[in-house]
């Protein structure tokens, strides 16, 4: 247990500091002001899970965002009759920024792998402070914007001479 | 006695004044003003015959008995004219309250429809405000005419007696008093109601902006509003003026005709006084009977015009009340029905003034039992067609019976006695838990005695917020002394928790440990490791405690904790210096939202001295910061690892030093003592949770239920936590707290018929699937349901599902039935197939 307790630990360097690096690294902090990035900073907290803990289920609204400060997680979904394990994702993987910006309920669950320390922003906090700064709202449309046309150029990429098996799953650059 | 009115807005004004516990008041009041005309009348004839017969005559034994009577009628007409004012005033504040009562009482049946277009502030002005004044005047209704008449004729016929011309032109100023007042009065009146209108127009404005308050910060739509509001007041200020002139005009006009009264009579009265034709006595007399006239003649203009004043704001009052319920209250000639289960629904419609058909022609049959989920886009009239089957709304057109009788034609009592409803948003009252649980429980019961505490919790258990309401009750501190059995079971609990979970949790736990430093505690708890029982060492007179001052002194924490208190006040000013007061900034900060101006000034400060430059004054303010420091929640700022051993030395010595000088102030945790100052769930833990996480603490909560089922000690748990103060609205609760207590409410009742309107919408899906799970598992076959469900994954088990379109019902069948079809429903699950 110990090994992932560094989540709620108090180190001697300041936290918000910490979190302001790993912040900065993430594509959808990445773009904003620093004024910005130091308030999400602060108000983001710690917390660990066990392995086996689920971080969310398939169906709810947490309205979370996660960052994996330590350990990894597994991305999984419940069919008719089965749960499927999808992907499993390391150290330093970001989740839930569309979560932050409106109701979302799960379509994936997301499962913690090993013992788990992470980061997490919720969605009040997030809009708390999209209102008292209007100005990041349109660059975080456009990093949004910017993945989701990432995301599909990859998937096109990947289909490449086999996009008619699939023709009714892509198009969502087209939204 | 007055007559039986239904209700209050078609009781005339002056019914108020003889109705029950005023009418012997009243009575009581003649027979004071009788006394009090003749103790006017009195002195006068014994100042005429200390005059004439005493004074004239040299009669000392004469004076002395009439200065005697003199002043027995003195003393006695203002004994009189005191119980006189006491009655009317009571008079005047029991109609008033009388009023007050049957109005808020005839407005709470009104229907909803009506509060569509009346905001509570013109409620609240017209039960606060208008009522005033027609309450004074049914203070004076009786008082003020009868004994100013009977005074004025006294006088009148006195005056004659004494000289019949003179009385006669003296009097003769009256009839045109009588004759211009009225005139000006309609002014006023005319004023007054423009008055009533404008103040209910104001009231509506603050109620409104009020309760948009969120919506006006937001947007910064103060001047928006200001101008808007600024607009009725000075439209109200200009009829207030208006009405104070006319008012004026009307005292200025009768003072100024009275007054004319002693010039006719000195050029009369002295002409026939010259004349030998009147003595000098009753002249003197005369002149003084006169200008007791002026007296009972003002208070009797003053009473008009309260009368009219009264009438205006009553009558206005009542025309904005004059709605008459939709529904009776009760029935006088039988017990509420107990009612079949089964509803049938035939031809119904809803429409609005406009003529739209929010319901159109609408048929459904329910047998006793069966469960109906209402499904549909918004606006298709799922609502509506709940609302009007709990006889909220009344519908226009068809039939809809409840066990056959025609749910128009129930009494509320009926209804209540036999439904339950869950709204959409369900409003919960300032109070505690329980007195919201037993909100729906207490008006079916009248009277009756109070559930079982079973049943209560039960009730909690099935709508979900069983957890809640023990977190609340573990979260409360109690007072030493208080409950201790309760304090014995946690000690118990606590020993069995770290033994049973003390690993397992810890991770989640930090437990009280007199050899490690706390980092979810602040300073202060890290060094003090206990509750101070002395009040001196509780909150903000810690630090001017010498004894404290001097132990940080000697613990060499002084300097240490100011440069501390100095870099959070930085850094916090820094981070938050620029946000509005919001406490969700400020929860992970060691400052209250309404402190952040004080600490700017001292940033400020900061900025230009050093430390030790500072006033006494602010270095406190330093201090108190580093006292809250709780490093496990403050995140701005690092703890120095110096600073943790100095402060770890400090307890120690601070133990030491409390032991040596004043044992008793500090109760230091122990293992097997309750600590009083911190929560049941704190001393059950015997330490704090270091997390806001749901899963881990569930967890805890659910390790500790173990414990304290063990123990027969959750009833109990709960029983506290049923105590809990929900706030304004229920504010302290969330969304989901909040709707959950609605389910329980109507749970606790066990209704024949039971109405969810979207009553889980605020719930997550795992909350939302166990209420359906009790739902169905309790109440099918016993309750007949009507749900309106905005989720379709809810539905699948309902005995039928309708699907409502435009105020129609396009389909109905069991969910398999009208999925295998491809028609509306599979169209709202899964889109166009």
């Amino acid at each position: 247990m110990s090994s992932n307790s560094e989540g709620l630990k108090t180190g001697a360097s300041c936290e918000i500091t910490d979190n302001i690096g790993i912040l900065r690294e993430v594509h959808f902090f990445a773009g904003l002001p620093l004024e910005v990035v130091k308030l999400f900073a602060y108000l983001c907290t710690r917390e660990s899970f066990k392995a086996g803990d689920f971080l969310f289920r398939q169906g709810d609204d947490d309205g979370c965002a996660y960052f994996t400060l330590s350990g990894e997680v597994e991305l999984r979904r419940r069919e008719t009759d089965r749960e499927v394990t999808l992907r499993r994702y390391p150290e330093g993987s970001f989740f839930g920024s569309l979560s932050l910006m409106g109701p979302m309920p799960r379509l994936f669950s997301l499962q913690a792998a090993t013992d788990l320390g992470c980061l997490i922003l919720t969605r009040e906090k997030f809009a708390k402070i999209s209102e008292q700064f209007p100005a990041i709202g349109p660059k975080i449309v456009a990093s949004v914007v910017g993945r989701v046309l990432k995301w599909e150029k990859q998937v096109l990429k990947e289909m490449e001479g086999d996009l008619s098996s699939c023709q009714h799953c892509i198009g969502i650059s087209l939204l | 006695m007055a007559k039986l009115y239904r209700s209050i807005v078609e009781r005339p004004l002056r019914s108020w004044i003889f109705t029950s516990g005023i009418t012997h008041l009243q009575g009581a009041l003649v027979v004071v003003i009788l006394g009090v005309v003749f103790a006017r009348v009195l002195p006068l004839e014994m100042q005429k015959r200390i005059i004439n017969e005493a004074i004239n005559l040299r009669k000392i034994d004469l004076l002395f008995l009439y200065c005697g009577f003199y002043l027995a009628a003195v003393v006695a007409a203002n004994g009189f004219k005191f119980a006189m004012n006491a009655l009317q005033a009571v008079i005047s504040q029991r109609a008033t309250a009388r009023m007050r009562e049957a109005l808020y009482h005839h407005a709470l049946t009104l229907p909803l429809t009506y509060y569509r277009n009346t905001q509570p502030g013109a409620v609240v002005n017209a039960v606060i405000n208008e009522l005033t004044l027609p309450g004074n005047y049914i203070g004076m209704a009786v008082a003020v005419p009868l004994s100013n008449v009977l005074t004025l004729v006294a006088f009148a016929a006195y005056l004659a007696w004494l000289n019949l011309w003179l009385a006669a032109l003296s009097l003769s100023i009256y009839p045109l008093v009588l004759f211009l007042v009225p005139l000006l009065q309609r002014k006023v009146n005319q004023a007054n109601k423009q008055r009533v209108d404008a103040s209910r127009k104001l009231s509506s404005r603050i109620s409104e902006s009020i309760g948009g308050i969120h919506e006006i910060q937001a947007n910064g739509a103060y001047t928006l509003e200001n101008r808007k509001f600024d607009k009725i007041v000075r439209r109200l200020l200009k009829i207030r003026i208006r009405w104070s002139l006319y008012r004026f005009a009307i005292k200025v006009t009768n003072n100024f005709f009275v007054s004319l009264g002693p010039f006719l009579v000195f050029i009369l009265g002295g002409w026939l006084t010259i004349k030998g034709r009147l003595e000098l006595g009753a002249l003197v007399a005369f002149l003084s009977a006169q200008e007791k006239l002026y007296d009972p003649w003002r208070e009797l203009i003053e009473f008009y015009q309260v009368y009219q004043d009264g009438r205006v704001s009553y009558d206005r009052t009542m025309a904005l009340f004059n709605v008459p319920p939709e529904h009776r209250l009760i029935a006088d000639d039988r017990p509420p029905h107990q009612l079949e289960r089964s509803i049938e629904v035939k031809d119904l419609s809803f429409i609005t003034r406009d003529g739209i058909r929010l319901l159109d022609r609408i048929n459904l049959t329910l047998k006793s039992g069966e469960h109906l989920a209402l499904v549909g886009f918004s606006g298709s009239g799922k609502s509506t067609l709940a609302l009007c089957l709990g006889q909220l709304y009344s519908y226009d057109e068809g039939r809809a019976t409840i066990g056959g009788h025609e749910i128009a034609e129930l009494t509320k009592q009926d209804l209540v006695a036999n439904v339950g409803f869950v709204s959409q948003t369900p409003f919960i009252f300032q109070g505690t838990i329980e007195e919201n649980l037993l909100y729906a429980y207490t008006a079916q019961h009248d009277g009756g005695p109070p559930p079982e505490l079973d049943d209560m919790i039960a009730a909690l258990q099935q709508a979900g917020i069983f957890i809640d309401v023990l977190r609340f009750g573990l979260n409360t501190i109690i007072a030493p002394g208080e409950r201790p059995e309760l304090v014995e079971a946690v000690i118990r609990v606590r020993n069995n928790f770290r033994q049973d979970y003390g690993t397992d949790l810890s991770e989640w736990v930090e437990f009280f440990d007199e050899s490690q430093y706390l980092y979810h505690s602040s300073i202060e708890d890290n060094l003090i490791f206990g509750s101070a029982q002395n009040p001196d060492l509780c909150g903000e007179k810690l630090l001017t405690n010498p004894f404290f001052m001097q132990f940080l002194d000697e613990a060499d924490l002084n300097r240490t904790l100011l440069a501390l208190g100095a870099a959070l006040t930085r850094q916090t000013v820094d981070l938050l210096g620029n946000l509005p007061p919001d406490e969700l900034f400020f929860k992970q900060s060691p400052l209250e939202p309404a402190e952040l101006d004080t600490y700017k000034a001292v940033a400020a400060e900061l900025r230009q001295r050093n430390l030790h430059q500072l006033d006494p004054h602010t270095q406190r303010r330093l201090l108190s910061l580093a006292l809250r420091f709780t490093p496990g929640l403050h995140k701005m700022v690092a703890l120095d690892t110096l600073l943790e051993r100095l402060i770890l030395e400090g307890r120690v010595l601070f133990r030491e030093r409390i032991e040596e000088q004043m044992p008793e102030a500090v109760t230091f945790y122990r293992l097997d003592q309750y600590s009083y100052g911190q929560t049941i769930l704190n001393n059950i833990l015997f330490g704090k949770t270091k997390t806001e996480q749901t899963q881990a603490r569930e967890r805890i909560y659910q390790s500790i239920i173990q414990l304290l089922i063990e123990e027969d000690f959750l009833e109990a748990a709960v029983a506290i936590g049923m105590q809990y103060d929900v706030g304004r609205g229920g504010d302290k609760l969330s969304g989901g707290q909040r709707q959950k207590l609605a389910i329980a409410r109507a749970f606790l009742k066990r209704p024949r018929i039971l109405i969810m309107d979207e009553a889980t919408s605020a719930l997550d899906n795992k909350s939302q699937g166990r209420i359906q799970n009790i739902i169905e598992k309790h109440y099918k076959g016993k309750s007949t349901l009507i749900a309106v469900v905005h989720r379709l994954d809810i539905i699948k088990n309902y005995d039928k599902v309708a699907v409502m379109k435009a105020g129609k019902i396009v389909e109905m069948g069991t969910y398999d039935e009208l999925i295998a079809k491809e028609g509306q429903l599979y169209e709202l699950e899964f889109g166009r197939p």
